[in-house]
């Protein structure tokens, strides 16, 4: 806020409490930014909005007016808007304004944005006769965080309902980020011999600190120490289902990729991609091993960069 | 910044998740009675987490708009209902046009000149 915050309400420093109070109110249902998309308005909303934020507190007022603090350090962080987040692709709130019914326009509308909720209520389902009185309920959305492997495997998941209530939740394997999974008859009561609503939980997989999973296929990165890069051998790599012996070939090395056939989910496979680490100390041993080895076997593993060494 | 539970680290981005607890110590006029007045109206849904409820950042915008308008108007539950059905119709459209306009301002200009034309007709006015 810059300058005077009794200006930005439109007051002056003898404003009452409640002078403040309504001051601020006018500005905001003039001016409030999810109400009126005038930049200007943005603005005046947010100079008012930070004034009373401070000129509020009674005590803050104080040390205000006595020259103790000044307007700028009490400014709080701007928070984006509700209409940011509501405009943007995958809202939740997002809802259906009134083409689903178009006899003209409804494909042409659902190919575009798909489906979504209905209008408030639970009304607005087209097919009943208004006359009759039997309503089906409102189905409910929400969303449902899953851990990565429950969504892999499949599963089964304990949730309270915001309506309270707790339910039982099968996860199918393998679902997808973004799915929706149905409850029939979870959403809210019908009217006459409506029937409930369903409700329905749009799936978000928590991420995995090692696993990636791309489609069908689970990418994992796999760290190898020094002697099996060289040698090669058996090593226990974790899959979904729990670790499985993986060959390492003879002189393997960093970023090389390897496929576990069918270890992904529904029949996808896991990639492993191999990461060589080494020992957590260079001893002696080593290093004189080294150094003698490097004597009689040269090699630039940079000799093929375009860029040059 | 708050590190709530539910907000993890690298690969995907991931919403981050605030408890009950936390947004009501975020938004000044937001106590517990309110939020859970809120939750059983549907004018907000939690996120629905093993863990129990949890908040987005974008919850959070919106629980800071609905006490904004539960005090600036003194407006009862039920009418926030109706208001809040309006806006997400209104931003949900505007989102839509947003992503209309864009398609339409790629494509070349016979194509665009068609769709104005057929707009005009339809939307426009046109007085002597």
């Amino acid at each position: 806020m810059a300058g005077d915050p009794y200006a930005a309400l439109g007051l002056t420093k003898s404003a009452t409490d409640a002078e403040i109070k309504k001051a601020y109110r006018k500005i905001a249902k003039a001016d409030h930014p999810d109400l009126n998309p005038d930049p200007a308005a943005t603005a005046r909303f947010k100079a008012a909005s930070a004034a009373y934020d401070l000129l509020r507190d009674a005590e803050q007022r104080r040390r205000f007016d006595a020259g103790e603090i000044d307007a700028q350090g009490q400014e709080r962080p701007q928070r984006r808007p509700w209409r940011d987040h509501a405009e943007a692709a995958g809202n939740p709130y997002a809802r259906s304004y009134g083409f689903d019914g178009d006899p003209d326009l409804s494909g042409v509308f659902s190919d575009l944005f798909g489906r979504r909720g209905g209008g408030f209520g639970g009304f607005g389902r087209g097919a009943e006769d208004p006359r009759d009185f039997h309503v089906r309920g409102q189905d409910y959305r929400f969303s449902l965080e899953v851990d990565f492997l429950t969504a892999a495997r499949g599963g089964k998941t304990r949730i309270t309902l915001p309506e309270g209530g707790d339910l039982e939740v099968a996860i199918p394997k393998g679902v997808r980020d973004g799915q929706t999974i149905r409850l029939k008859g979870k959403g809210g009561q019908g009217l006459g011999q409506g029937g409930s609503g369903d409700a329905y939980l749009t799936v978000a997989i928590a991420p995995h600190p090692d696993f990636r999973r791309e489609g069908d296929d689970i990418h994992l990165t796999l760290p190898i120490s020094l002697p099996e890069a060289v040698l090669g051998g058996k090593v226990a790599a974790p899959t979904i289902d729990g670790p499985v012996n993986l060959t390492i070939p003879r002189g393997a090395t960093t970023g090389q990729k390897l496929r576990l056939r069918g270890r992904g989910v529904n029949g996808g496979d896991q990639q492993v991609e191999l990461k060589v680490v080494m020992p957590p100390r260079v001893d002696e041993d080593l290093a004189r091993f080294m150094e003698g080895w490097r004597k009689d076997h040269p090699y630039d593993p940079r000799a093929g960069m375009e860029a040059g060494g | 910044m708050i590190r709530a539970p539910g907000w993890r680290r690298g690969g995907k981005r991931m919403a981050r998740h605030y408890s009950e607890t936390d947004v009501v110590a975020i938004l000044d006029d937001l106590d517990p009675a309110r939020l859970r007045s809120f939750v059983a109206a549907h004018v907000v849904t939690p996120v629905v987490t093993p863990q129990g409820h949890a908040f987005t950042e974008a919850d959070v915008a919106r629980l800071q708009l609905l006490c904004d308008l539960s005090d600036v108007y003194d407006l009862p539950n039920d009418v926030l209902v109706m208001v809040m059905s309006l806006i997400d119709q209104l931003n949900t459209a505007r989102g839509d046009m947003r992503a209309l306009i864009q398609a339409v301002a790629t494509e070349p200009d016979d194509v665009r000149g068609r769709i104005i034309t057929h707009v005009r007709n339809v939307r426009v006015i046109v007085r002597d």
